[in-house]
């Protein structure tokens, strides 16, 4: 397949700035719960084109959830829920959960390998195997609890939009592959428009408290929801509010400022000391040879 | 037995795990902070890359809190404050400035003392904090985001206690290098900087 | 489907009720959210669970399984009191105005129809059950539709029974659900508007099964929307290719093209044409079965070429006829669960399983494992080994008590290649003939099925051409003429099935013009002659390989009605017609009831749009004389009363699952279908009874996540659902103390399987009259054989071998089982 090298925005544990100074078009997925049919062909698309084993042996979830959790090898996981409302009217939703692709994305900042992590131009948030030394600050930094160690390998992945297919100008396997329409690819202005005509027909249909979840915490997502009940993302397995956590902020921060001067400072005052006061010269120090 | 010019200071013993924990110290430093600073991110490729340190790191961890524990075992009864080091603490400043009238130490000297204390909460608060981030599969995201803020404040206490304690040892205090290679300092150096355990040690034959 | 997938998009309402098909059509299912969000269509879902279809319907009403009759009926009841329906429709477009013949009757309080005789328990005569003639033979109609006999106003009586309170107390939903899903679906009797229905096996699988597909057929009718785009009555096909099987004979009481086979009464061709070609039933009535000797006699010629002559009636002795069953004297019957019947009987000696896997699929696999083990010979052709070619292994011959050391039978196992390592076609529910082009090659020895048919055929070809045998002339007389007769080509294949002119071919009309030059493929259906000019294996499949080539490999997705009928994408029977019945499209005048959805319109002296399902050159009117609409019946219009054709009845009537909770309340004395088939010649032949203790109402079903059992092979799929389970209602697991996740035992008077327990909000327990009913399902996937946990939870060790009386179909969707903790 032929690949163009993908413009890039951000590199995680970056001293200098990216090199990248074009602009390139944002893109995104856009994921209308009020249509998906749980069908699971994005799950497997994914896998089959990310080359994922399958876990043949994974444990009972005791709902029609493929995997009780997503995982190194699962990057896409459809949750399914059954809520009953005040009304006595069940709904049983089923949300495709995968990376967000944030504007500003927790677990590149969190990254302390270079170039592990990068962020496109195009919005794609995606790991770069090879620099990655799995420490796993990337799981702690994310505010969506997305990226999954592989322990095998050491290594941590999650869904990278397929960046691959995106720069060869195909859209992700998953979309690829969802028979709906539930998911669609494009840039983002143009699923934003998408999702607000869909909002509004699901406001007719009897939702009216529906909506768009493009989190603003994170600066808002390069994947994101039309939900029925955009009042409650909690129903959906999505966090209300996600945000960059402030102790990553602390960390990366004010305390790397302090960290910095502890060092630098501490080497520097012992310094001046000794030309300021020089060694210890006890009184007989010099009388015992 | 004729005086000898020299007394022991520090038993084989105390030497070895001194340096172990000193030796694994210092390589947590120096991983820890490429783990957690960018800037510092050049130490990872001297220690062996990046994968190589986040491996070792928390094993070099474990070890050190383990040698840690036999130096807090070993010199506990040496370290207690008593009121004479408190007086010492409060006139610390002379101390810092070469100046008479500090009040005479121990066998080891009250700063020491406080750094020995500093140094060995940090060390349990660094293996409980680094627990979390070593497996972080195995633990919640909030008990994972307090574990790296704890780690990290640790850290830099300990790394400037490394720091006052290497220069001190190295740059000030002349003969406390020899002291903690050889074992033996000179008892004027002894009368010097420790002059109750000078004195002490004299008195027993 | 009268309709196809495309024109779903086409709908305004969508009741998707007796299938699931988000979960088993995902695909298709594409043009149900393309109506909602295009048209803002309503979807319906009427179903025993919470499915994932209902999850993205508008309205959901759960019903007690096996109780959609009561549901439909209570539509219809709806309909005709509310005034909802298209008169002018009815009138000119179905049998509404028929009047029948007196003495027909319903006794509501025993539930049977005339004719039946009690000590039989049978219908002993069906004569009432039919039209009132004139002198010359046509039906009598009352177009005002007044006539107390008329069928319309037969109906309003027969259906009166079905109010709203009487459908929720029978089928356990509330009235107000029941009146909320019946003004969505009739709303759309108005002419501009259309509802769809999208079935499946959960309407087939039942013991009154046709009668079901009766009632939806009967209140689209009288909405209206049969013939229409958006509408029709839509039968989801479970394969990628029944349809086309079902179209080639693929049961045992037809030929290929839904030629009746031939009887062992009818013993020249005369005879078989005299007892199988209907008469009109209306002046005018183009009555298109008239033309069955065109299609048989075409046939004929392809299977036995050149030893099909006129003087020998085209080789009709050589073609097998379905002998009689001695003690009735009627054809025996050979469909799926009377081959096992007769199986364990000790009938037969062999048995060659072709892509079916006969333990798993039963009804009831401890039948079929018990009567596989009477055979001498057993060839099973599949892509993996399966249960059924494994039946001999000691974990599953335990399932009937027997140890591999009892069995004599020879066991072979052929391996096939699958439907991407060989070419052909498929033909979709839609009736669209689509070729496919081979992807891959078959592993090792696997080959492709036309090689196994046709090596497996040369070799007994080979054998009675040298030991000859009791009447080997069928087989040496078999016309073989591929290219490659070890492998025909299938392309071969389909231009036989399509067919060609065998000598020049004159006009009827006009004998000095030649229609057909010989050699040449047909391209319509009245290009057929019954002389012995043409060969046509399936006269249905008529243009879909012509001069101009295989039309089954077009893929133009050139649309330019907007309404979905893609003409130059393969090949649709018939004719290439996109809707059938479409003259129902445009009322008596020929204007399209829609005019923003024509199908068909009435333009300068012809039929526009879409393939006419009529006389291409009739005019409108002549709708109203006679040449109906329904041009394969001999009424010409739709049968609402269905005059003799079923065996449990002209209308159809509600009947409980021959294993039900309860007792029908409408007539408790004949509860269940009084003529289902019910098997009791074997000890796996049993039927509980809640008193038994079997009280608690079973389903069972398919999931997205797979394919029947064969997916079980691939560790995809296996991921996705790798656990056979049993869905249980929170209040029953809470009552039987089972958790989400423990493993249960569920039993019925037939065998018991475990699997583990998956407590849901998606089954809700239900009041039927006056009791708290639960129900559980279970989805039919696993077995003994495959990755992840092949344990034997086997559904069908557990389903009851009862089957409806015309379809022959299993109750599998409806039977009575114990639960507990294990």
């Amino acid at each position: 397949m032929p690949t163009v090298s993908l413009e890039v925005k951000a590199i995680s544990a970056a001293t200098t700035p990216a090199p990248g100074m074009k602009e390139a078009p944002r893109v995104a997925k856009l994921i209308d719960v009020s249509s998906c049919i749980g069908c699971k062909a994005c799950e497997v698309a994914c896998q089959e084109w990310n080359d994922l084993p399958p876990s043949v042996d994974r444990p009972f979830t005791g709902s029609y959830q493929t995997m009780p959790d997503l995982s190194w090898n699962f990057w896409q996981l459809i949750k399914f829920n059954e809520i009953l409302r005040g009304d006595g009217r069940l709904e049983w939703t089923m949300t495709k959960y995968q990376c967000m692709h944030c504007a500003d994305p927790g677990c590149l900042r969190a990254c302390p390998a270079p170039g592990a992590i990068v962020q496109y131009a195009n919005g794609i948030v995606d790991f770069v195997q090879e620099n990655c030394i799995g420490c796993g600050y990337c799981i702690t930094g994310c505010p969506f609890d997305v990226p999954r160690l592989n322990p095998q390998t050491g290594r941590v992945s999650k869904c990278t939009l397929c960046s691959d297919r995106v720069a060869a100008g195909l859209e992700p396997a998953c979309i690829k592959a969802c028979p709906t329409n539930c998911l669609s690819f494009g840039t983002k202005e143009k699923l934003l428009l998408i999702a607000h005509q869909r909002v509004e027909q699901l406001k007719e249909r009897g939702f009216p408290n529906a909506g768009v979840y493009d989190p603003p915490g994170v600066g808002g997502t390069h994947v994101i929801y039309v939900l029925p009940h955009a009042d409650r993302p909690e129903d959906y397995g999505l966090p209300k509010d996600p945000k960059v956590s402030w102790t990553l902020k602390l960390w990366k921060g004010p305390l790397k400022w302090l960290g910095h001067l502890i060092v630098f400072g501490g080497i520097l005052g012992a310094f001046v000391h000794y030309l300021r006061f020089g060694p210890h010269r006890a009184r007989e120090e010099d009388t015992g040879k | 037995m004729a005086e000898r010019d020299e007394i022991q200071r520090f038993t084989m013993a105390e030497r070895l795990i001194h340096w172990a924990v000193a030796i694994t110290f210092v390589y947590l430093v120096l991983s820890g902070l490429a783990l957690f600073y960018p800037s510092f991110y050049w130490l990872a490729s001297v220690l062996g890359g990046g994968p190589v340190i986040r491996r070792w790191h928390p094993i070099v961890g474990v070890a050190m809190f383990v040698f840690l524990l036999g130096m807090y075992l070993q010199w506990r009864r040496d370290m207690k404050l008593d009121d004479l080091d408190r007086q010492w603490l409060r006139q610390v400043g002379k101390y810092i400035r070469h100046e008479e009238g500090v009040p005479e130490s121990g066998r080891f000297n009250a700063g020491q003392k406080l750094l020995f204390k500093t140094m060995s909460l940090m060390g349990l608060l660094l293996l409980l904090s680094g627990i979390p981030l070593w497996f972080p599969l195995r633990f919640s995201r909030s008990l994972r985001e307090w574990s790296i803020l704890v780690h990290e404040i640790a850290a830099l206490v300990a790394i400037g206690g490394l720091i006052a304690h290497i220069y001190m040892g190295t740059a000030v205090v002349r003969g406390s290098m020899r002291a903690m290679l050889t074992g033996w300092v000179s008892r004027a150096w002894a009368r010097a900087h420790h002059p109750r355990w000078a004195r002490e040690v004299e008195r027993t034959p | 489907m009268t309709n196809g997938w495309t024109d779903i998009a086409n709908a305004d309402v969508i009741v998707a009720m007796g299938g699931n098909p988000a979960e088993n059509h995902p695909v298709g299912f594409r043009f149900v959210m393309e109506a909602k969000r295009k048209r803002n269509a309503k979807l319906v879902c009427v179903d025993p669970r919470f499915n994932r279809t209902a999850a993205v319907a508008d309205h959901f009403v759960q019903i007690r399984t096996g109780t959609d009759i009561a549901f439909l009926n209570g539509l219809i009841h709806y309909a005709l009191q509310n005034g909802r329906y298209n008169e002018e429709y009815i009138k000119y477009y179905t049998n509404a105005p028929f009047i029948v013949k007196e003495g027909y009757e319903f006794d509501e309080k025993e539930g049977v129809f005339s004719g039946w005789d009690e000590s039989k328990k049978t219908y002993g005569d069906k004569s009432t059950w039919d039209y009132e003639r004139d002198d010359q033979g046509y039906v009598k109609v009352d177009l005002t539709l007044q006539h107390p006999r008329c069928v319309f106003q037969l109906m309003k009586k027969f259906f009166a029974r079905y109010t709203p309170e009487v459908v929720a107390q029978i089928c356990g939903c509330s009235k107000e659900d029941f009146l909320k899903a019946a003004d969505i679906i009739t709303s759309t009797y108005v002419p501009a508007k259309a509802a769809t229905f999208l079935y499946a096996l959960g309407w087939t699988h039942h013991s009154h099964s046709v009668q079901l597909i009766h009632a939806a057929a009967m209140l689209q009718l009288l909405l209206g929307n049969v013939g229409v785009a958006g509408g029709g009555v839509n039968a989801l096909r479970g394969h990628a290719n029944i349809q086309g099987g079902t179209d080639c004979g693929m049961a045992y009481h037809n030929t290929a093209g839904y030629i009746p086979i031939p009887k062992a009464a009818n013993q020249s061709l005369k005879e078989y044409l005299e007892a199988h070609t209907p008469k009109p039933l209306r002046p005018n009535s183009m009555n298109f079965w008239q033309n069955l000797d065109r299609f048989f006699v075409s046939q004929l010629k392809a299977f036995y070429g050149d030893h099909a002559t006129k003087d020998n009636d085209f080789g009709y002795h050589l073609h097998p006829k379905l002998p009689e069953d001695p003690q009735t004297g009627k054809p025996e019957n050979w469909s799926w669960a009377f081959i096992f019947d007769a199986m364990h009987q000790g009938k037969m000696e062999g048995f060659i399983s072709f892509g079916m896997n006969p333990v798993n699929n039963g009804p009831h696999s401890r039948k079929v494992i018990a009567a596989l083990a009477k055979l001498k010979w057993l060839v099973v052709v599949e892509t993996f080994q399966t249960e059924t070619a494994a039946f001999w292994k000691p974990d599953i011959l335990k399932l009937v008590g027997l140890k591999p050391e009892d069995v004599q039978t020879e066991v072979f196992l052929l391996p096939a290649a699958n439907f991407a390592e060989k070419d052909g076609t498929f033909t979709n529910s839609g009736r669209w003939i689509q070729w496919k082009w081979k992807a891959i090659d078959p592993p090792g020895e696997a080959k492709p099925d036309q090689e196994i048919i046709a090596r497996l055929f040369l070799k007994v070809r080979e054998l009675y051409q040298k030991e000859g045998g009791k009447f080997p002339d069928p087989v040496l007389a078999l016309n073989w003429w591929y290219t490659n007769p070890a492998n025909p080509s299938l392309e071969e294949v389909l231009k036989e099935i399509n067919g060609w002119a065998l000598t020049d071919v004159p006009d009827e009309k006009d004998p000095t013009k030649v229609v057909l030059k010989a050699g040449d493929q047909l391209s319509a259906f009245l290009q057929l002659r019954a002389d012995g000019s043409t060969l046509s294996g399936n006269w249905l499949y008529i243009g879909v390989y012509t001069n101009a080539g295989n039309l089954a490999k077009r893929r133009s997705t050139e649309d330019p009605t907007g309404l979905g009928f893609f003409h130059n994408w393969s090949f649709n029977w018939p004719a290439n017609r996109r809707i059938m019945y479409n003259r129902c499209s445009a009322d008596a005048q020929g204007r399209p009831w829609d005019p923003n959805r024509p199908v068909i319109a009435w333009r300068n002296g012809k039929w526009v749009g879409d393939v006419p399902d009529y006389k291409a050159d009739a005019p409108p009117e002549a709708v109203t004389t006679g040449l109906g609409p329904f041009i394969m019946l001999p009424e010409g219009v739709a049968r609402l009363f269905v005059p003799g054709q079923f065996a449990d009845g002209p209308f159809p009537e509600f009947y409980e699952p021959l294993e039900s909770p309860v007792k029908n309340v409408l007539h408790p004395s004949h509860s269940s279908n009084p003529v289902a088939v019910v098997f009791q010649t074997t000890q796996y032949d049993k039927l509980g009874t809640p008193d038994e203790g079997y009280d608690i109402a079973c389903t069972t079903y398919r999931l997205t996540e797979h394919f029947h059992y064969w997916t079980k092979n691939n560790p995809y799929n296996v991921q996705l659902q790798n656990e056979f389970f049993v869905e249980i209602p929170e209040e029953l697991a809470q009552k039987k103390g089972i958790r989400n996740g423990d493993m249960v035992r569920v039993i019925s008077a037939r065998g018991e399987v475990r699997g583990r327990a998956m407590v849901t909000k998606r089954i809700r327990p239900m009041v039927v009259n006056g009791r708290t009913v639960y129900q559980i399902g279970m989805p039919i996937h696993w077995g003994f054989l495959g990755r992840g946990k092949q344990e034997g939870g086997l559904a069908n060790i557990l389903t009851p071998t009862v089957l409806d009386p015309n379809s022959f179909a299993p109750e599998y969707k409806g039977f009575l089982v114990k639960l507990e903790k294990a």
